[in-house]
């Protein structure tokens, strides 16, 4: 019992000090994180926001329920875990949007089709849209 | 800041202690004892100041919460001075038991777990230094939803009602409110503080486990125990990621350890079972499989206790453990009454739809063999959803359990024997809601099994380790184990004489 668990912590342990010097500098939340605060001043500290992504909104959630692509979601929710407690509205349809395009644009006409117009592009994919007013 | 935050916790720690002190008083203590109360106090202590600070939410005085939880300590410390002082100086003596040199064995086993526990600790720096912010349901559901609290100021109860269903607002909120109740120490976030209570809900689930087993079956158990805990790849893993399912091991831990210790402590079976109840409760104040928890420990609890001593002996010892219970589920009612939104598998469920589900014996194959794959493989840690379930058992399963009962040999006690069928009966109980679960789940089964059952598996591990340990025949026993209370130590449990004035103390009661 003692030889099997010993092994067991030891080979734990071998491998957090062996994983240690594979570390990257900054884990991937933080920079996500830091990434999002750009927005902070730009929007307000409460009420809700919009969101839109490389894919239509309605397949953020699909795309992780179906085990084929968890980062569209991940990077959804790391957006609103950023910008807390101002709510992000899984939708394009709000004044203001959050555009966050860390896998590409988004799909052709999305963003004319929904009248979306960029305010500031903060680099990296990050990009604050205002929405016209419908005719 | 941080300084401040780990104040919250050392706060939380001595309301804990009081209440473990006024229920469960405290004589010589050695090292076992010891242990065992800072353990229960410190997972006490942050549940139950958990409560305070909601209380404090709700009541619009977040900011005073230090002054809040304060004035709590200094009133349950006037309680435990006024209860000391009518029952003598001392508690009932603790320290009955002569401290056992130990062999060499022993003493080898007591060293190796200590080297693991420095092993485990190092392996748990590397793992929060690669995610800070823990895993994925850390960040989309428990530090979410503390940084709402916290941030939310005035508004902080727009959360639950803000449609984001997905970060499931209806869970309950020990974890995200002692995370905020930290940053409101603290006057600011920092990311270390819920790291740092994932690091102290896995030590305290090490140390109930080991002071426990010490006290209650020698020291080399409760080291043998904690080293199969240690040894657990998924235990240190959820453990870093910051989710919920250490912390309500830990109470469910902590409410079969209350129960025993009922049993064996029979000057103490009230206070006991009032604290097996405030950490059953607190068990569903984290998360909701704790409601399920509650109820079935109370259920298997009130039949044990008829079938054992007839209904007015059941009503006496549930009415004990309701007690404890009654303040934090109140708590828990306010909560799913007033704050939170319907829970996603509850409104998902039509009559129409269970009973379909209930009819379709493929989703009842599907599920008895994800329980059978994971049962063997969820210490190993976290499935991979494109791999799906398959055989992987490692170093540390329950297979090694199983061993270990088959060359040890189980001995259970006569006086212990409606204990283990109690606690046996809630493992059962719990694993059979579980499964039903999944039965009726309105959410794709594949995906619902693959994201949670290693969890629930988790949840049950340490409180499964201990009553394997409990189970274990010893192999040359020497009593008293070190530090055991007169009526918990081996000693004691094993001496006829004993047993019959505890059993006439008992029935005078």
């Amino acid at each position: 019992m003692m030889v099997l668990t010993g092994y067991a912590v030891l080979n734990l342990l071998a491998r957090a000090v062996g994983g240690y010097a594979d570390l990257p500098r900054q884990d991937p939340v933080s920079i996500h994180e830091a990434r999002i605060e750009q927005l902070r001043g730009f929007l307000p500290p409460a009420g809700e926001v919009g969101y839109v992504t490389t894919v239509e909104n309605e397949k953020i959630f699909a795309a992780e329920r179906a085990f084929r692509n968890v980062e569209y979601l991940a990077q959804y929710v790391l957006t609103q875990y950023t910008l807390a407690p101002l709510i992000v509205r899984n939708s394009p349809a709000h004044p203001l949007v959050v555009g966050n395009f860390l896998d590409g644009p988004p799909p052709p006409g999305f963003l004319e089709r929904h009248r979306l117009v960029p305010l500031k592009d903060f680099g990296e994919g990050l990009i604050l849209y205002g929405r016209e007013p419908g005719r | 800041m941080i300084f401040f935050s780990v104040a919250s916790l050392l706060l939380a720690w001595m309301i804990g202690l009081l209440i473990t002190w006024i229920f469960f008083p405290a004589g010589k203590e050695k090292a076992a004892g010891i242990l065992l109360r800072l353990a229960a106090a410190g997972g006490l202590g942050i549940g139950v100041t958990s409560c305070g600070y909601f209380v404090c939410l709700l009541a619009g005085l977040a900011r005073f919460t230090p002054l809040f939880d304060l004035a709590l300590c200094l009133a349950l410390g006037l309680v435990w001075w006024r209860r000391r002082r009518r029952s003598g100086a001392r508690g009932p003596d603790a320290a009955a038991g002569r401290t056992p040199a130990g062999s060499f064995l022993e003493k080898l086993i007591a060293a190796l777990s200590a080297g693991g526990l420095a092993a485990y600790a190092v392996s748990f720096a590397a793992a929060f230094l690669k995610e800070p912010h823990g895993r994925w349901d850390a960040w989309l559901i428990w530090n979410m939803h503390a940084r709402f609290l916290y941030r939310g100021g005035e508004r902080w109860r727009d959360a639950f009602a803000s449609g984001l269903d997905w970060s499931h607002w209806d869970y309950p909120l020990l974890l995200p409110l002692s995370a905020a109740r930290g940053w409101t120490y603290a006057g600011g976030e920092s990311v270390l503080f819920p790291a740092l209570l994932g690091f102290v809900f896995t030590l305290l689930v090490l140390g109930l486990l080991l002071g426990a087993l010490w006290l209650l079956r020698g020291r080399t158990q409760g080291c043998l125990a904690a080293m199969v805990l240690m040894g657990t790849p998924f235990f240190l893993t959820m453990g870093a990621a910051q989710f919920a399912d250490i912390p309500f091991a830990f109470f469910m831990l902590g409410t079969f350890v209350m129960l025993f210790l009922s049993e064996r402590s029979p000057d103490h079976r009230a206070g006991a079972l009032i604290l097996a109840g405030v950490a059953a409760a607190l068990g569903a104040w984290t998360k909701n499989e704790g409601l399920l928890f509650a109820l079935v420990v109370t259920v298997s609890l009130a039949g044990m206790a008829a079938h054992a001593g007839g209904w007015s002996a059941s009503f006496k010892q549930t009415g004990r453990f309701l007690a404890g219970a009654l303040p934090v589920l109140l708590i828990v009612v306010y909560f799913k009454a007033r704050l939170s939104p319907a829970n996603d598998i509850m409104e998902g469920v039509s009559l129409a739809a269970v009973s379909a589900n209930l009819v379709d014996w493929g989703r009842y194959t599907e599920i008895a063999r994800a329980f059978f794959f994971t049962g063997i493989s969820f210490t190993q840690g976290v499935v991979d959803v494109r791999e799906g379930m398959r055989f992987n058992p490692g170093a540390v399963s329950v297979l090694l359990l199983v061993a270990y009962l088959l060359i040890s040999g189980v001995r259970i006690d006569r006086q212990e024997r409606e204990c283990f069928l109690q606690a046996g009966a809630i493992l059962v109980l719990m694993l059979t809601g579980y499964f039903f679960v999944y039965v009726v789940t309105p959410l794709d089964l594949h995906w619902h099994l693959m994201t949670s059952l290693n969890r629930l598996f988790l949840q049950l591990w340490p409180s499964a380790v201990f009553l394997a340990f409990m189970a274990a025949g010893i192999p040359g026993q020497r009593a008293p184990a070190q530090g055991a209370p007169a009526a918990a130590s081996p000693q004691a449990k094993g001496s006829p004489a004993r047993g019959k004035a505890a059993r006439k103390r008992k029935d005078s009661k």
